[in-house]
């Protein structure tokens, strides 16, 4: 069965001939079968590739592959396991870490990791205030007792910390390589360090693979680490093509050159013929979520409490998940991923439209509201928002609330959502690793979160719950088997304000080509690359 | 001649900046943070995070001292950092720009020179099976957009029959030849791997025919029609009586002067794809200028922004010039002055 491209002199002068008049010659050249290079098709999103200033899903496919982190998230999604830390402690009220490096473990220069380069990392990451700063928040101080022994001491209780280090952007940088191309973790880094450019062609970690070359907007080109010796590394080079379209990509899998996808909709695996492709469909933990701000300025009505719960009570949540990603998708119940801690048995939201009425003549709104909806005109994770829009639109006038939509650049709603906010609202989260308290810090109506803020707390303090500020201060206090219940109760109160409302976590189409094996979605990293191989 | 390109290279600055300035008001004028694309959703509710990124893109200044920066440093050739690549804009430029020439190069030769074949034959054959043939296939060409057209083409002629590659300059497994003038069929040419030249040009011809294809439909009308007018020409109705042959007529006497209009076409085509070929970019994942521009303007990358509205302005004044000289050339009754 043929499944790669093969061109051949003769196809491609005829292709020439009667395509190209002036360029009469054709023909082809493809690597070697033997050792082929892993191809993975994706649309790019990088914003760099230093450590602790990229931030993207795509950076974290490459930070998973360059550099290695104390702590690994095992296939599993939830079960911690020892990365460059052979071992780790924490104290009984989750304020001190003590992690126990490997003293095998080298970068790929060939010279030790040691507890300075820890050190060193973690505080620059801090120091940089990029887009992942935010996970060294807390920490007080680190120590380096010994070359492999490092002591993390917080601020505050924080029980997440350790799935935190789960995260590619705190991959542990070869602090000497880097200092010697201007890095620096002083704590005016964000001023000095002029190290960005150096790291747009170099990688310094100690991960299975190693940066060959980086093309913005075209390719990445990762190399075996020769040093790394903690898994088997399946494939020797990869090469990560920016292919923008999930259809061009499908078709790049299907002509055989591709080997991995993993941004193809539903709709498009679908055309992808078996015997060619693999497709698999898995649950994710990236959801999709409308948000009403009682405080945006130009809310034509009161959104009270109850005009909040009569708006979600007419949608559809069902008739959203078929209608945006063709049944290939979960509800979810509240701001918290399905599968993350305290968030099994959490009720399910469904259509009430009686009880949606019902509730709009109780808050004066018999004939319903005009409310307006500005929105990222993106498609995310294979939902067009303007797509979700439209049948959130459909759903509410069924009970008189008119929607006007307006769809804008994603730059464009940003200094709209954090200047005089917005009514209504659809955006997109994704995880950046295991754990809930990342939730509950951004989408809770407890003071100063992001959400708080952006749904007006300051204007509306009706809003506020303090009380889900202070069970994520238990949670965070709490040993892994207390954490649960904290998180179930913070969930249900989430689920209680009305102004978070999770409409789809859409599944994730694995595709594949039918040689190719390892291939799985990780919570932290995405696509640990250094698992995929060749039958 | 001469005054009149010395004229018209003179005013080439100031028609610069105020295509600088228009641009740089327009794009800072727009609502929205590119700030976005650097930190990501979460941070941007972090003032000190956010205040650290103005002072590091010079965003925290008044925007007349950001626009007398950018004047400053471009006098100097410096185009800026790209918010959202990190590299120079210059560097982007010229890494981008060649894979974009190369493949508007392409297509022009596939447009003109089938839109030209096209236009000749169709006035020859007029109101014949060949004429309609050559509206219907010139029709569909500038009416189908091109990602529709290009998914389809790629589909068919990759996917289903194997003769053309997948999307991309070269295939995905191929390192690229070392960069000499960015053009991989001519920098495989230069590094002596011939194998590699016919991968670039293999992948060049489905992009290069999808684009093509929508420009010949205008140069073969405009060719058809222009011919049209020439063929019913005395000189032309002497040249037949002298007995010259059919082919000489056409391509020797008639299209000679029917091409001085194409010209016009031709040039304002060839400036226009260059910032305009996107979609032909985006659907064949070709990296180049125009999936830049889209890039950079979804971002707000303004200094990305602000390069590439320099070098499409420029595209079009220089293709302009070399436009108006080759009309010249062609037409010695054309006044320069």
């Amino acid at each position: 069965m043929r499944t790669d491209y093969r061109p051949n002199r003769r196809r491609a002068m005829l292709v020439a001939a009667t395509m190209l008049t002036a360029l009469g010659l054709g023909g082809g050249h493809a690597a070697s079968a033997a050792e082929k290079p892993l191809v993975i098709a994706r649309d790019f999103d990088f914003n760099s590739l230093d450590p602790a200033r990229a931030w993207c899903d795509s950076c974290q496919i490459y930070l998973t592959n360059t550099y290695q982190t104390l702590v690994r998230l095992a296939a599993d999604n939830h079960t911690l396991l020892p990365g460059l830390a052979q071992k780790w402690e924490s104290n009984a009220d989750q304020t001190q870490f003590t992690f126990h490096l490997d003293p095998q473990a080298v970068f790929s220069d060939g010279s030790p990791i040691e507890a300075k380069d820890v050190k060193w990392s973690w505080q620059r990451l801090h120091n940089i205030k990029g887009g992942p700063s935010f996970m060294m928040d807390g920490v007080k101080s680190i120590e380096t007792p010994d070359a492999h022994t490092v002591v993390v001491n917080m601020d505050n209780p924080n029980s997440e910390f350790l799935g935190i280090l789960t995260a590619s952007y705190t991959g542990v940088v070869n602090s000497d390589v880097a200092m010697a191309h201007g890095a620096n973790d002083h704590a005016d880094a964000d001023k000095t360090d002029t190290a960005e450019a150096w790291f747009l062609a170099h990688s310094a970690g100690s991960g299975p693979y190693v940066l060959a070359d980086y093309k913005p907007d075209d390719e990445v080109r990762f190399k075996a680490n020769p040093h790394y010796t903690a898994t088997k590394v399946g494939i020797s080079e990869v090469v990560m093509k920016n292919t923008k379209d999930a259809v061009a990509q499908a078709q790049m899998l299907e002509n055989g050159s591709a080997d991995v996808a993993m941004q193809i909709d539903p709709d498009t695996a679908k055309s992808l013929p078996a015997d060619k492709v693999t497709t698999e469909i898995v649950p994710s933990f990236n959801f999709v979520y409308v948000a009403l701000s009682p405080g945006a300025k130009a809310n034509k009505v009161k959104l009270t409490k109850q005009v909040r719960e009569a708006f979600a009570d007419a949608l559809d949540y069902k008739g959203i998940i078929q209608f945006t990603v063709g049944g290939a998708g979960k509800p979810q119940p509240a701001p918290i991923p399905n599968g993350f801690p305290g968030t099994a048995n959490l009720p399910v939201p469904h259509q009430d439209l009686a009880k949606a009425r019902e509730l709009l003549k109780a808050a004066g709104h018999p004939d319903g509201f005009s409310i307006d909806a500005l929105f990222p005109n993106m498609n995310v994770y294979g939902v067009d928002l303007s797509l979700l829009m439209q049948k959130v639109q459909q759903d509410v006038a069924r009970v008189g609330i008119k929607v006007n939509l307006q769809p804008v650049e994603f730059s464009v709603w940003r200094s709209h959502i954090s200047g005089d906010g917005i009514p209504l609202t659809a955006v997109f989260y994704a995880p950046d690793y295991y754990g809930s308290g990342q939730y509950v810090q951004y989408f809770a109506m407890s003071e100063g979160t992001a959400w708080w803020k952006r749904a007006g707390g300051k204007v509306d303090p009706s809003i506020t719950n303090p009380a889900e500020g202070k069970l994520l201060q238990k949670a965070l206090a709490s040993p892994e088997s207390a954490k649960d219940g904290v998180y179930h109760q913070i969930a249900l109160d989430m689920i209680n304000d009305k102004i978070i409302m999770p409409l789809v976590s859409p599944s994730l189409v694995l595709a594949y080509g039918k040689s190719i094996t390892g291939v799985r979605y990780s919570a932290c990293c995405n696509l640990p690359i250094d698992e995929i191989s060749r039958k | 001649m001469k005054r009149f390109i010395l004229r018209r290279l003179v005013a080439m600055p100031f028609l610069v900046l105020g295509i600088v300035t228009a641009a740089f008001l327009i794009s800072h004028a727009t609502q929205g943070d590119p700030l976005i694309s650097v930190l990501g959703d979460r941070q941007m509710d972090n003032p000190e995070v956010v205040a650290a990124a103005k002072a590091r893109w010079g965003l925290d200044r008044p925007l007349p001292e950001q626009y007398l920066v950018y004047v400053r440093n471009l006098l100097t050739g410096d185009l800026g950092i790209s918010i959202r690549t990190k590299q120079p804009v210059t560097r982007d430029l010229l890494v981008r720009l060649p894979a974009t020439l190369e493949l508007v190069i392409a297509a022009m030769i596939v447009g003109s020179g089938i839109g030209i074949a096209l236009g000749v034959l169709a006035a020859r054959f007029r109101d014949r099976p060949f004429d309609h043939f050559s509206r219907l296939f010139a029709l569909i060409g500038s009416s189908l957009p091109v990602f529709w057209s290009g998914l389809i083409l790629l589909f068919i002629f990759s996917v289903k029959v194997h003769w053309i590659p997948g999307p991309g300059r070269l295939d995905a497994r191929t390192t690229p030849p070392d960069f000499v003038t960015g053009f991989y069929t001519v920098d495989s040419l230069i590094a002596g791997d011939f194998g590699k030249f016919l991968d670039a040009l293999h992948h060049l011809a489905l992009p290069a025919l999808v684009l093509g294809w929508a420009v010949m439909g205008i140069i073969s009308r405009m060719v058809r029609a222009s011919m049209l007018d020439v063929l019913s020409q005395d000189y032309i109705l002497a040249a037949r009586a002298r007995g010259a042959r059919e082919a000489r007529v056409l391509f020797h006497h008639a299209l000679r002067n029917a091409l001085i209009p194409t010209l016009t076409i031709i040039g304002f085509s060839f400036a226009y794809l260059i910032t305009g070929a996107v979609l032909t970019e985006t659907i064949f994942s070709w990296p180049g200028v125009g999936s830049y521009a889209v890039n950079a303007a979804r971002n707000l990358d303004y200094p990305a922004i602000m390069g590439v509205t320099i070098v499409g302005g420029l595209a079009f004044l220089i293709t302009n010039l070399i436009t108006d000289i080759a009309y010249a050339l062609a037409d010695p009754r054309i006044d320069m002055k």
